[in-house]
């Protein structure tokens, strides 16, 4: 549904999006893993068509995307809460739906059923009608997704929507997230945290200064990119760290030689696949 | 003394970065100062000069003697017309004033000790500064018609003559008469004795007292001609309304460039609408604004504070045109300013100095003329003429065509203009 063909975006002498190609498979979460600058605004705001690239091709629902003038038709199936909130501060939360619901042709009772269902969703009943100024940072970034899902698109973007929350709100947004994929909706997360991808998505495309240096299942990539993974064991001697594929047998015969007091087996994860790949560590 | 300096050169970083938030912290201010010191160089080379239009019904030497006077008297630029067409122009704003010598204005000039001349000024609301200085000149003038006339012995006599013949004529006898008429004698040779007497030297040259004012100036506010008293609301409440369309403009202006840092403009541009219906609700809102305060305005001037508008339907004319062509300089506005800071600055950088040509903040009048003509360009100029015609100045429909014409095609092509060269980008 959603298809890009050696997509390239360059800001001056900086290209942000570096021949990207990837093709979205239905009913899944798709991930856009990259630091700080890797290009995954860039590549989202293409995918809704904010932006035209500048080589190759963003194909949606099998029709080229023009920037200006746009696809209305298209847009009505497409959702995107965008990495900054992008809400009207001064009126209620309800409000904001209802106006972007207006925007998308719902009216009526349609749009109020759609305004209850995304309050719900985004756990605002409560506070409906509070004008947004007054919600907390969470509040806003529930209300932020709930703004991009109010027509009900089949394609939802959400461009980190966990920046500045805190785990409880985060945990709930990684349920909302999954409640989206069981209603059979296709989402294209982006995250620079390496553990939201591992948990949420269905396949991850790592992003490096606008590349794409990978791209598969979360198993898939570990098994190609993440290397042994740490044993990490305490003796009389103190800690000390083994690289190894096969915690047991290097456990085994690490207690052959020592008491081994404490263990713990740190696996590779995506982390170490960015590392990997780059060079460098995904946080720094 | 470091962390200032380093704040204060990061924020003049950030100004420079942005080019316009430079041109209005700069230049803006340097537009002001030319433009207060080409009003104040103008006014000391002497403002433009006020029209005046002058009915003289009297039609003698006396009253030809006065207006000559005047002629002669800097900062006016007489004219004389009949009176109708004076009446018209006033109106229509084109005369500041209008000057009524009615019959009998010359006799009295010529014979003071009996009458005190009449003059009648009919005055444009808005030009009472012009009146004032006017007012000024003609007492001017009647007084030193009255000094001349004293320092003539052979017309101080005719008038004397004049009036001793009249006195005998139509009274009877008496000793007061005789004491008047030796007062009229004695009047006739002031000149004569203060010469013999050397006073001369002592006496100060000012028009001599004792008679009152030597001119009596009867005001009239133009629309005292056809209706009511007069009403000072009117002239300011068109003023009001025009300040609430600069207002409502610049915020407008700036709503695009909130939507455009809040992120919510991308929203916009991600949902199924099309840049034309964006900018088409823009405008529709500015307009919808715009119409309603202008409107509440004279709305509250007329239940409140007694305006009472000429016409009803050219009100509401000139309200949509005025707002149509102040939603046309917003969209305008709102390709100028990227930010909020540099749309607000855009906004009223741009607003005052128009405003001020326009005779929003400085009377017309009082700038040079060629400040005036460039005063043809500004809207606001049109705009309080629409206003005040159909509140105050009477205009038939065909004299509202023209402002209005001026307005909707400002709107029109400053609307097309905005939103041709308005950039989407969200960044
Ligand atoms: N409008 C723009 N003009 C110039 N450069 C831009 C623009 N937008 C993005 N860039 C640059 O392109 C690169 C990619 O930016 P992008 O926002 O896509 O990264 P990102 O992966 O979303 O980063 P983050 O995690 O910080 O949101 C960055 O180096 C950024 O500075
Ligand atoms: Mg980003």
């Amino acid at each position: 549904m959603l298809l890009f063909d050696h997509v390239s975006k360059c800001f001056g002498d900086l290209r942000a999006v570096d021949d990207l190609s990837f093709e979205l498979e239905a009913g899944e979460v798709f991930g856009l893993l990259g630091p700080n600058g890797a290009g995954k605004t860039t590549a989202v705001n293409m995918a809704v068509g904010l932006l035209e690239p500048d080589e190759g091709v963003v194909r949606f629902a099998d029709k080229a995307f023009d920037r200006n003038p746009r696809d209305a038709e298209n847009r009505r199936s497409l959702g995107l809460a965008p990495q900054s909130i992008a809400l009207y501060e001064q009126i209620s939360g309800a409000d904001n739906l209802r106006f972007f619901g207006r925007l998308h042709g719902l009216r009526g009772s349609d749009l109020e059923e759609r305004v209850a269902a995304c309050l719900d969703f985004a756990d605002l009943t409560d506070v409906g009608k509070k004008v947004v100024s007054k919600y907390s940072g969470g509040m806003q970034r529930r209300l932020n997704l709930a703004a991009a899902i109010i027509h009900d698109p089949e394609l939802v973007l959400l461009d980190e929507p966990t920046v500045g929350v805190d785990p409880q709100s985060r945990n709930a947004i990684f349920d909302r997230v999954e409640q989206l994929r069981d209603g059979g909706k296709q989402v294209v997360y982006t995250t620079h945290y390496m553990e939201e991808a591992q948990r949420l998505c269905d396949r991850v495309a790592i992003l490096d200064r606008g590349r794409l240096m990978a791209l598969d299942t979360v198993p898939a990539l570990i098994e190609a990119h993440g290397g042994p993974g740490n044993l990490v064991v305490r003796t009389g001697e103190g800690e000390s760290r083994h690289e190894t594929t096969e915690p047991l047998k290097t456990l085994g015969e690490l207690q052959a030689r020592q008491a081994v007091d404490h263990f713990q087996y740190l696996p590779p994860d995506l982390e170490t696949v960015f590392l990997n790949l780059t060079g460098r560590a995904l946080r720094d | 003394m470091n962390k200032i300096v380093a704040m204060a050169a990061k924020d003049i970083h950030i100004l420079f970065r942005d080019k316009l938030g430079f041109f209005f912290t700069i230049f803006f201010p340097l537009m002001m100062a030319i433009f207060f010191g080409a009003v104040f160089a103008g006014l000391s080379r002497g403002p433009a000069n006020i029209p005046i239009a002058v009915v003289d019904e009297d039609r003698t030497a006396g009253s030809e003697r006065f207006v000559g006077r005047l002629e002669a008297a800097e900062g006016l630029a007489l004219e004389q017309i009949p009176r109708e067409q004076a009446l018209d122009q006033v109106r229509r704003g084109q005369t500041a004033v209008m000057v009524t010598l009615s019959p009998g204005f010359g006799a009295a000039l010529d014979n003071p000790f009996v009458n005190t001349p009449q003059v009648e000024m009919t005055v444009d609301p808005t030009q009472f500064a012009a009146a004032g200085m006017l007012r000024g000149i003609m007492l001017e003038a009647a007084g030193m018609e009255l000094q001349e006339m004293m320092n003539d012995p052979s017309r101080m006599a005719a008038a004397n003559e004049a009036n001793r013949q009249a006195i005998v004529a139509f009274t009877p006898a008496s000793p007061a008469r005789d004491d008047f008429l030796n007062f009229l004698d004695l009047s006739g040779r002031v000149s004569e004795l203060i010469d013999q007497l050397g006073l001369n030297n002592v006496t100060t040259d000012a028009a001599p007292g004792g008679f009152g004012s030597p001119l009596e100036i009867e005001q009239a506010q133009v629309q005292a001609q056809r209706r009511g008293p007069t009403n000072s609301y009117a002239t300011s409440f068109a003023q009001a309304m025009l300040w609430t369309l600069i207002g409502g403009s610049v915020s407008f202006s700036m709503s695009i460039a909130i939507e455009r840092s809040r992120g919510t403009l991308m929203r916009l541009l991600v949902a199924p609408i099309t840049a034309r219906q964006l900018l088409a609700a823009k405008g529709l809102a500015c307009l919808g604004a715009t119409l309603f305060t202008s409107t509440s305005l004279i709305t509250l001037g007329i239940t409140v504070f007694g305006v009472r508008p000429t016409s009803y339907p050219l009100l509401a004319l000139a309200l949509l045109c005025g707002s149509i062509c102040f939603c046309g300089i917003m969209m305008a506005l709102s390709v100028i300013g990227r930010t909020e800071q540099t749309a607000a600055g855009a906004g009223w950088g741009i607003s005052l100095p128009l405003s001020m040509l326009g005779g929003g903040m400085v009377p017309l009048f009082l700038m040079p003329e060629w400040m005036q003509t460039l005063g043809n360009v500004s809207p606001m100029k049109w705009t309080l003429m629409a206003y005040e015609g159909a509140i105050w100045r009477g205009f038939t429909l065909s004299e509202m065509l023209l402002p209005c014409a001026v307005l909707v095609t400002i709107g029109v092509v400053a609307f097309t203009l905005g939103a041709r060269n308005l950039r989407w980008d969200t960044g």
